[in-house]
Order: C-alpha cells, then sequence, then structure tokens
C-alpha cells in the first residue's frame, strides 16, 4: 500500500515540493506537488527520480573509527570517547584556534546554527566555513555586501513569468533548474527579453532575444565595444520585476557580480532599482549555511587557509559534506589527508569519510526534519518521510554529547526551539518561528531589512586583445559537478544521465579540422606555466578559439595553470582562464 | 454486454462488498492533491461523478509502479539465497478510472503482454478489474476525443470491464466480462434493470459531452500522424521543440501510455537487489551507449523520436491506436510546455509557417 507524503526536495536549493511515495519503509517513487508555488507540479529529473538515492545501499550506517590503516565499526559511545581525547588533546597542546570546523549547505538551518555555536562557543575556534568557499562564496559574498549582511528574500520564481526581462548568467542555470527555466520560457513567449550571457556558447537557443558571448571580463570587453547593447541592457533590467538568474556556484569572483549589478545601475535613479536575484545552487540550503554563521569571523580562517597554511590546523571537524570532492587542487587534497585528526558525520560512505580518523553516520536530508532555505529565500519545512539510517543519529545528537564529553554544555535545543532562538538573532529571519506557516507548502519567504547599496565596482577587463596563434582557455564548474554529487552516484537512473565527464579538451569543429587531428586523438596543451596531454573532443556550441576544461580535473588545470588568483573581498583564491597553445603530439 | 441501474445512495455499499474481497483503488485527496489511494472509508463522491477530475497520475502504477524490486540476493557461492518479492494476493479494484486511463492500460497490455508475457506486470494486471466512469463533462486540458480515449467508452471497444454513466442520482452500469460480472454479482440486492428510456439518455449524454471539446487544436491530429509519417517534419522543428524540452521525464511518467522502464541495481557487502524503474526516452542515457557514443545526442532528436513513437502510422497499425489517449496530462507536467496538443499544433500550422514554405 503506498503512502503519499507531503515535503521539499533536497538535491538542489530550487526547493521544489513533493511527495515521496512511500511502500512500507521503501520509497518507490515521487510526484510533483501541483499546489506548490516553487514548481507547480513540474520537476527536474533529478527530483523525479530522487526516490532512487533514498534506497540507497551504501548508508554509512555505523560509527567508524580509524585503527592503523583501516576504518572499524564501532559503537556510538567508543567513536565519540575517541573523538572528544583527540579534540582534547589538541585543543590543549595547540589551542583552540588549531581546529577547523565545516558545516554544510547539506544541513537544515538548525544543524548549521548547532555547527556555529558548537564551533564558537564549545570549541571557542572561529575557524569556521562551508565547501561552498570553492564555489559558491564568491557570488554569497556579493550579494551580502550589496545587501549590507542582512540577506532576506531577492526574488519569487513564481513571478519571473511576469518579468519584462531576464539576464540569464550561463544558459545551464535555465536548462538545469527546470521550474525556473519553465518560467523564463513562460515570459519570453509573454514577450519578456531574455539574453543570455554564457562564456562557451555559440548558438543560443530560439527563446533568448540577445546573445551575449562572455560574462565577467568578457562581458565587459563585449559592452565596451557595443554601445548600443551596453545602453540597452541596463534600461531594459531598470524595469520593474526584471530579474537576473546565475548558478551562484559558477561565480568565480565577488567583484564580476558587484560590478555587473554597479553596471546595471549606472545613470540610474537613486535608489537603485535592482532586478530580482535568482542565485541557484547545486546544494539544497546553500544560502542558509551561510545564514546560520557557516563563515569564518573574527579573524578566523576560511576552508582555504584551513588547508592551504601548513600546520596551523591540527584537526577539522566536518559536518554532512563529501569535503573531498570539492578541492580544486591536488595540493589541498594531500593537505586534507594528512590532518592529525579528520571527523566526518555524513550519510554514506564517501571518499571523504575513507580518509577520515572518525566517522559517524547522521540521517539524510529525508529522514530529518528541520528547515531549508531555498534560491528566493524562501524558508521551507523537511518532513522526515523514511528512517532506514541504520545505526545514524541525529547532529544535535553528536554535536550535543561532543559537547557534554568536553566538559562544557550547550542548551540541547529541539529544531523549534532552535527556529525560535534563530528569529530572535538573525534580523531576516525573524519571523520563521511560525510553526502553522511553516507548514503550509508556501514555507516562510525572509523579510527584506535592507535597501541594496552597489558598490561601484568597474568591470575588469581582458588585458590586451588575444594573442595570435593563442587559444582561451575557460576552465568552467560545470554540470558535471552532478557527477560527484552523492545523491546521484546513489541513483542508478542519474548515474547515466550525469555520466563522469570525460577528461577532454572540448573544441569547436573548425579548430579540430584546422589543426588537422581527429576526435580522440590527444594534442599537447602548453600555458605560460606547464603543459599537459588531453584527448580531444568536439563541441559544436563553441566559438572558435575557445577551449572548454571543466574546472574539476583539478590536477590537470592546476599543472596548466600554476598560481591560482585571490579574491580578496570573497577570501577566495580561483583559477582564472587561460591563454594557452596546442601542439600536435 | 448486460446493463443495470444503481443508485448514487448504494455505491458505498456495493465497495464496502468489494472491500471484504479486493484492494479497492479509487481516487482521493491528500492534502488536496488527488491519488489513486486504496479506500479505507467513504470515497469522495464529487471526484466519482460525471465530470472529469483527474489525479495527477494515472492509476498505471498499480500495474506497472513507479518502481519495483525485481529479486534481492543475500550470501555468496552455494549460500546465496535468491528471493522475488510476492505480487498481490487479493483481487484490484479500479473504481473511478476515467475512460482515457482505461485505454492507457488495454495500451500496457499490449505492450507487457502480447509478444512476451511479463511476469511482474501479468500478475498484478491479471488481478484488476476495471470500474470506469464515463465523463459528461471533460476536464479543462482533455482532448480524448481526438485520440479515440474517451470521453465514453463504446460498446465496440470492449475495453473495459464495467462503465459506469453518471446520471442525476444514479448510474447506468454497462458490463462487459466475466470479472465485471463477479462484482455486479456481489450484491443482487443494488443493480436492477435499466429504467425505460435510459438507453436513450446515455446517447444524449455521450453526445452533450462530445461538444464541450471542440474546438481542440489536437483535432489536426490526422494532419500530425500523416507528417510524421511520411517524415514530412522538418528537422528545424524537431531542435525548436526540443529546445524547450528539459528533459526531466515528466511526460513519460504521467502518460498513461508509456511504458519504457529500466533496470538497475542495488548493492553493497554481496547483499542487494535488482529493481526496474520508469524511464524516459526523453533522457540523455537511455540511448546512449557503453562507449559514450549516444545516437540521440540532440533534444530534438529524442523529441522526434517520442513523437514518432505515438503518432506514425507505423505504431498506429501495429497496435491499432496512437500512442496517446487525451487525458492532457502532459499539459500539466511539461515544464517547458511542449506538450501534445502543443506539438500537433505546430506541426499542422508549420504549413503555413516558415517550415512549408
Ligand atoms: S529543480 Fe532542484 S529542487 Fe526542483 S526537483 Fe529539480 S533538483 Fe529538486
Ligand atoms: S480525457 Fe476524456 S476520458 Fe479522460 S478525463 Fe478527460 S474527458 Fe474524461
Amino acid at each position: 500500500m503506498i503512502k503519499n507524503i507531503s515535503t521539499i526536495c533536497s538535491f538542489c536549493n530550487t526547493g521544489c515540493g513533493m511527495f515521496v511515495r512511500l511502500n512500507g519503509e521503501e520509497a518507490v517513487g515521487i510526484l510533483p506537488n501541483t499546489r506548490h508555488p516553487v514548481n507547480e507540479g513540474r520537476l527536474c529529473k533529478r527530483g523525479w527520480n530522487r526516490y532512487q538515492n533514498l534506497r540507497s545501499e551504501n548508508r554509512l550506517s555505523h560509527p567508524l573509527v580509524r585503527k592503523g590503516s583501516k576504518l572499524e565499526e564501532v559503537g556510538w559511545d567508543e567513536a565519540l570517547q575517541i573523538s572528544k581525547e583527540k579534540i582534547s588533546y589538541i585543543l590543549s597542546r595547540y589551542g583552540p584556534q588549531a581546529i577547523g570546523v565545516v558545516g554544510s549547505p547539506w544541513l537544515t538551518n538548525e544543524d548549521n546554527y548547532r555547527v556555529s555555536l558548537f564551533c564558537r562557543q564549545v570549541l571557542k575556534s572561529n575557524n569556521l566555513d562551508g565547501s561552498y568557499r570553492f564555489s559558491g562564496a564568491a557570488a554569497l559574498t556579493a550579494l551580502n555586501e550589496t545587501w549590507s549582511g542582512a540577506l532576506g528574500s531577492l526574488a519569487s520564481i513564481q513571478s519571473l513569468r511576469e518579468s519584462p526581462a531576464i539576464l540569464v548568467l550561463g544558459r545551464e542555470s535555465l536548462r538545469d533548474f527546470s521550474p525556473v527555466g519553465a518560467r523564463m520560457i513562460q515570459a519570453y513567449q509573454q514577450g519578456s527579453k531574455l539574453i543570455l550571457a554564457d562564456p562557451v556558447c555559440l548558438r543560443a537557443e530560439h527563446f533568448y532575444n540577445t546573445f551575449l558571448p562572455f560574462p565577467e571580463e568578457q562581458l565587459a570587453q563585449i559592452l565596451k565595444e557595443k554601445k548600443d547593447v551596453a545602453e540597452q541592457i541596463p534600461r531594459l533590467l531598470a524595469q520593474p520585476g526584471s530579474a537576473i538568474v546565475f548558478i551562484a556556484d559558477q561565480i568565480k569572483t565577488a567583484s564580476s557580480l558587484l560590478s555587473l549589478l554597479s553596471f546595471m545601475s549606472q545613470d540610474q535613479a537613486d535608489p537603485h532599482p535592482i532586478p530580482m536575484m535568482i542565485p541557484l545552487s547545486r546544494s539544497p540550503n546553500f544560502r542558509g549555511a551561510w545564514d546560520m554563521g557557516i563563515r569564518p569571523n573574527n579573524g578566523g580562517l576560511t576552508l582555504l587557509e584551513m588547508l592551504d597554511l601548513s600546520n596551523v590546523i591540527k584537526g577539522l571537524l566536518v559536518f554532512g559534506d563529501d569535503l573531498l570532492t570539492h578541492l580544486p587542487s591536488f595540493s589541498l587534497m594531500e593537505k586534507l589527508k594528512k590532518l592529525d585528526f579528520l571527523l566526518v558525520a555524513d550519510r554514506f560512505l564517501t571518499d571523504t569519510v575513507q580518509i577520515a580518523h572518525g566517522a559517524f553516520p547522521i540521517p539524510l536530508l529525508a529522514e530529518s526534519t528541520g528547515t531549508l532555505t531555498n534560491c528566493e529565500g524562501r524558508v521551507q519545512k523537511l518532513r522526515p518521510v523514511l528512517n532506514t539510517g541504520g545505526e545514524s543519529r541525529p547532529l544535535s545528537y553528536l554535536l550535543s554529547s561532543l559537547t557534554r564529553k568536553l566538559g562544557s554544555s550547550l542548551p540541547a535545543h529541539s529544531d523549534k526551539e532552535m527556529r525560535k532562538e534563530i528569529s530572535l538573532v538573525i534580523p531576516q529571519y525573524q519571523n520563521i518561528h511560525s510553526e502553522s506557516e511553516l507548514d503550509s507548502p508556501q514555507g516562510i519567504v525572509l523579510s527584506t531589512l535592507k535597501h541594496p547599496v552597489i558598490p561601484s565596482i568597474p568591470f575588469e577587463t581582458r588585458e590586451g586583445p588575444q594573442a595570435p596563434g593563442k587559444y582561451h582557455l575557460f576552465i568552467p564548474n560545470t554540470l558535471y559537478a552532478w557527477s560527484r554529487n552523492q545523491m546521484i552516484l546513489e541513483s542508478p537512473l542519474l548515474r547515466i544521465e550525469y555520466p563522469e565527464d570525460r577528461m577532454a579538451l572540448r573544441m569547436n569543429r573548425q579548430d579540430v579540422r584546422e589543426l588537422r587531428i581527429r576526435p580522440g586523438e590527444k594534442i599537447k596543451v602548453c600555458s605560460d606555466h606547464g603543459e599537459a596531454q588531453l584527448a580531444v573532443e568536439i563541441d559544436e556550441s563553441l566559438p572558435s578559439r575557445t577551449l572548454v576544461l571543466p574546472m574539476h580535473f583539478s590536477t590537470v588545470i592546476e599543472n596548466l595553470a600554476g598560481k591560482r588568483k585571490f579574491d580578496h573581498i570573497a577570501n577566495y583564491s580561483y583559477c582564472p582562464d587561460l591563454e594557452v597553445t596546442l601542439k600536435k603530439v | 454486454m448486460e446493463k443495470y441501474s444503481l443508485r448514487k445512495a448504494d455505491l458505498n455499499r456495493w465497495i464496502d462488498s468489494m472491500i471484504d474481497r479486493c484492494q479497492v483503488f479509487v481516487p482521493s485527496r491528500i492534502e488536496e492533491e488527488i491519488f489513486f489511494s486504496p479506500v479505507d472509508e467513504a470515497p469522495e463522491m464529487d471526484l466519482l461523478g460525471g465530470t472529469a477530475v483527474l489525479p495527477y497520475l494515472p492509476p498505471k502504477d498499480i500495474v506497472f509502479p513507479q518502481s519495483e524490486i525485481l529479486f534481492s540476493y543475500s550470501g555468496k557461492g552455494e549460500e546465496t539465497k535468491v528471493e522475488v518479492p510476492e505480487g498481490p494476493k487479493r483481487g484490484l479494484v479500479i473504481l473511478g478510472i476515467r475512460s482515457c486511463d482505461t485505454q492507457g492500460i488495454f495500451w500496457l497490455d499490449q505492450f507487457f503482454q502480447e509478444n512476451f508475457n511479463d511476469f511482474y506486470y501479468s500478475r498484478r494486471r491479471n488481478k484488476v478489474t476495471l470500474v470506469t466512469i464515463a465523463c459528461n463533462q471533460p476536464a479543462k486540458n482533455c482532448f480524448c476525443i481526438c485520440c479515440q480515449g474517451g470521453p465514453f467508452l463504446g460498446s465496440e471497444s470492449q475495453n473495459f470491464d464495467i462503465q459506469l454513466i453518471s446520471f442525476q442520482d444514479g448510474y447506468l452500469v454497462e458490463c462487459n466480462s466475466t470479472q465485471g460480472k463477479e462484482l455486479i454479482d456481489m450484491r443482487p440486492d443494488i443493480f436492477f434493470p435499466p429504467e425505460a428510456g435510459m438507453e436513450e439518455i446515455r446517447f444524449h449524454l455521450e453526445e452533450e459531452s462530445q461538444k464541450k471539446f471542440l474546438p481542440a487544436p489536437t483535432s489536426y491530429m490526422s494532419t500530425a500522424i500523416r507528417r510524421i509519417t511520411s517524415n514530412g517534419i522538418p528537422p528545424e522543428l524537431w531542435t525548436e521543440l526540443g529546445e524547450r524540452c528539459f528533459d526531466d521525464g515528466g511526460c513519460s511518467f504521467v502518460c498513461p501510455c508509456c511504458s519504457c522502464f529500466g533496470v538497475g541495481y542495488l548493492a553493497n557487502d554481496g547483499k542487494g537487489y535488482h529493481y526496474r524503474y520508469w524511464d524516459s526516452c526523453g533522457y540523455a542515457g537511455f540511448t546512449r551507449e557503453v562507449s559514450g557514443h549516444n545516437p540521440r545526442e540532440e533534444k530534438g532528436e529524442r523529441f522526434k523520436r517520442r513523437f514518432f513513437h505515438k503518432l506514425s502510422y507505423q505504431y498506429l497499425k501495429k497496435d491499432g491506436r496512437i500512442g496517446c489517449v487525451g487525458c492532457g496530462r502532459c499539459i500539466t507536467a511539461c515544464p517547458g510546455e511542449v506538450t501534445m496538443p502543443l506539438v500537433v499544433e505546430r506541426i499542422r500550422k508549420a504549413q503555413e509557417a516558415k517550415y512549408f514554405k
């Protein structure tokens, strides 16, 4: 007998409403919720097949402790005791600043808030961050700056369909998040102007009115050269209800987003009308984790610094994230492996769990209560649809047990009590304690308390014209990031839909012909810093002299790029696009 | 075919008797969403009247679930144990299914039972009795009339066990099979011979209902069938329509006729299971080969294939009907709104537009 339980999807931060269909304790299907304002009866392919990972056989089912080179299953008490001893040792020997804590966009608001209290009040460390430091923190920082630290609701997905103009940064933001894309296509059909700015796309789909080949530095270049476009776009986007839609994970620098906003608001009346902002993310609680304080304060270290500054951090506690898969370079991975103590709390037997010293099983989001904040700034409550997690226990249990063992105390709050506290402490979350509103499919939309103030940041333009014989190598955070997501890997259908990207250099067909090579053949790529041999693959959508290598091939990219660039606003380093030459092997 | 009359007030008593012997599925509301669910209390009568109210999902998942375990195993070597989960023990009645969905199930029968008898499908299907309700008033997305799907099932179609036709306070009951007869025979006290004149009212109701459809864009269905069959559609149109497809698979999942499935396994440490799940020809992975090559890499290509299977003469001839019953569910589910009516209309209108100059 099938039971249909209404909840929200926890794959990405669109936050669609859905029913999980259960046959006993088994998730056997999904149905979209037609009354949910975000998706109104539609889902993307991840959502439709989300039941599959709920039946994974690869769950982390027992606490694990490293004994010698092996991880051994132990009871909770033993694992807690060993962890406590390691943490105490590091605290007494090196002090609290030798410990780092990682919260997660795959944890609820309540759990992230708990992690932040645990880090700051129990461990007394300021080294708190999330894996979004490597993809997304730039966008979050820029938005946070603009709204002076109180990032409220920024948009409504539903009203996108009435937008007079929408700027889409990267076509995957329309493609890969169908409830958002659906509204954009509806808007187009009703006469809205859709503008696509995509770094690597030659042929825009038919519903784009304007097509700008390059965002960020290249966008600046184009806008400089094409005065008419440069005048028209800010005017279009100044109309009330206009929107900017982007995948926050793909934004490389805070200044690129800030300069775009400042360009849009040039010559506009004060206060600037600002378009709706939809920062999409491949993680479900990207905004919420940030809002709950999962970022360093008072001189604390960022995740990059925790791993990069040699020997400062001795122990790292990672809650709810497969950190290893997010690290952008081989050297950082090595550093993670060399920590004195790595504690992981997660749901699956992930790569990060495999290298941990201690691991604790926690429930899936589908097994949790608590709330997530979606890309619009809508806080929605999860319903625990099943309970299949073996020995897993809520994160609150893990944190309060460690707290007690460390001789400290924190009030053991339920999720409801936690929301009460959050509503008192985080201004834009002031309304979220209303339980009856949280139980409705609309959830609660965050308050917008501050008027946006856009710092005036000029566009960074590309240095000089492209040298003859050189190719521009883009290193984007592509769709293939999904193929590293454990929730995808645990779904037989989605594993096929999001295949592991083959390490290949993608290029235009014409360029391949000119170089007299065949697809699949290897070519030598040389940058100022190093070289690499890569197989070539044709990508019809690429303009000539443009190459693409997805950013998750970090070792090769590290070889070619050498030093990463530093974004001082977002406190984060990234790999800039490169000028390279190609040689036949 | 045998005919009876049944008072609406007696429907509950009939269902009560069925529940003693079978599992009875009727459309019911859960948080305002409608599902076919097993009844345990009085059904919602507004969902069982002459006005079409379609659940989001057709009842196809009762015979062909979204996912189902084929077998599970544990142990190693000699010790290996393989288990096939049990099928339903009791009879299943789907009551309140509409004409279109009924036709959908008969279409699935052809796929799962005609050339090869699918064990998992059949052990459910053979236990099912369908009690259809004809639609006096179609819903806003309905176009069954263009697809031989409804709104009434004619006696010539044979494709139902029992058809209920809603009158003011009663139903005309048409019984078409022995399974249907068994259900009626359970309660001789509530089934009466039809009153005089009922037959005329029935045909009047059917005619009235049919009038409520026009003009529907899908009445161009025949043009679409002809163009698709003769390959008369320029690739640009498929590309354009394909661009609006999000390959989320929703259209296949909600379609009463779609029967494609994939088989996957989940295993760990010597135990696990194989299961099959709804798949969609819209997915890139559906046709991708192990080498990585995909004969239908472009979305437009997959889109074209989907509509070729649904509308081309080749399949019409083979299956006796087109692969769409006109329930209009794709209109609710498709984020890109590239639905059957839209595609048919675009194909037909393309004549005047750029593609057929
Ligand atoms: S768009 Fe995001 S939230 Fe919606 S169904 Fe897809 S993965 Fe889930
Ligand atoms: S499509 Fe026809 S048979 Fe189906 S619900 Fe609508 S009117 Fe009834």
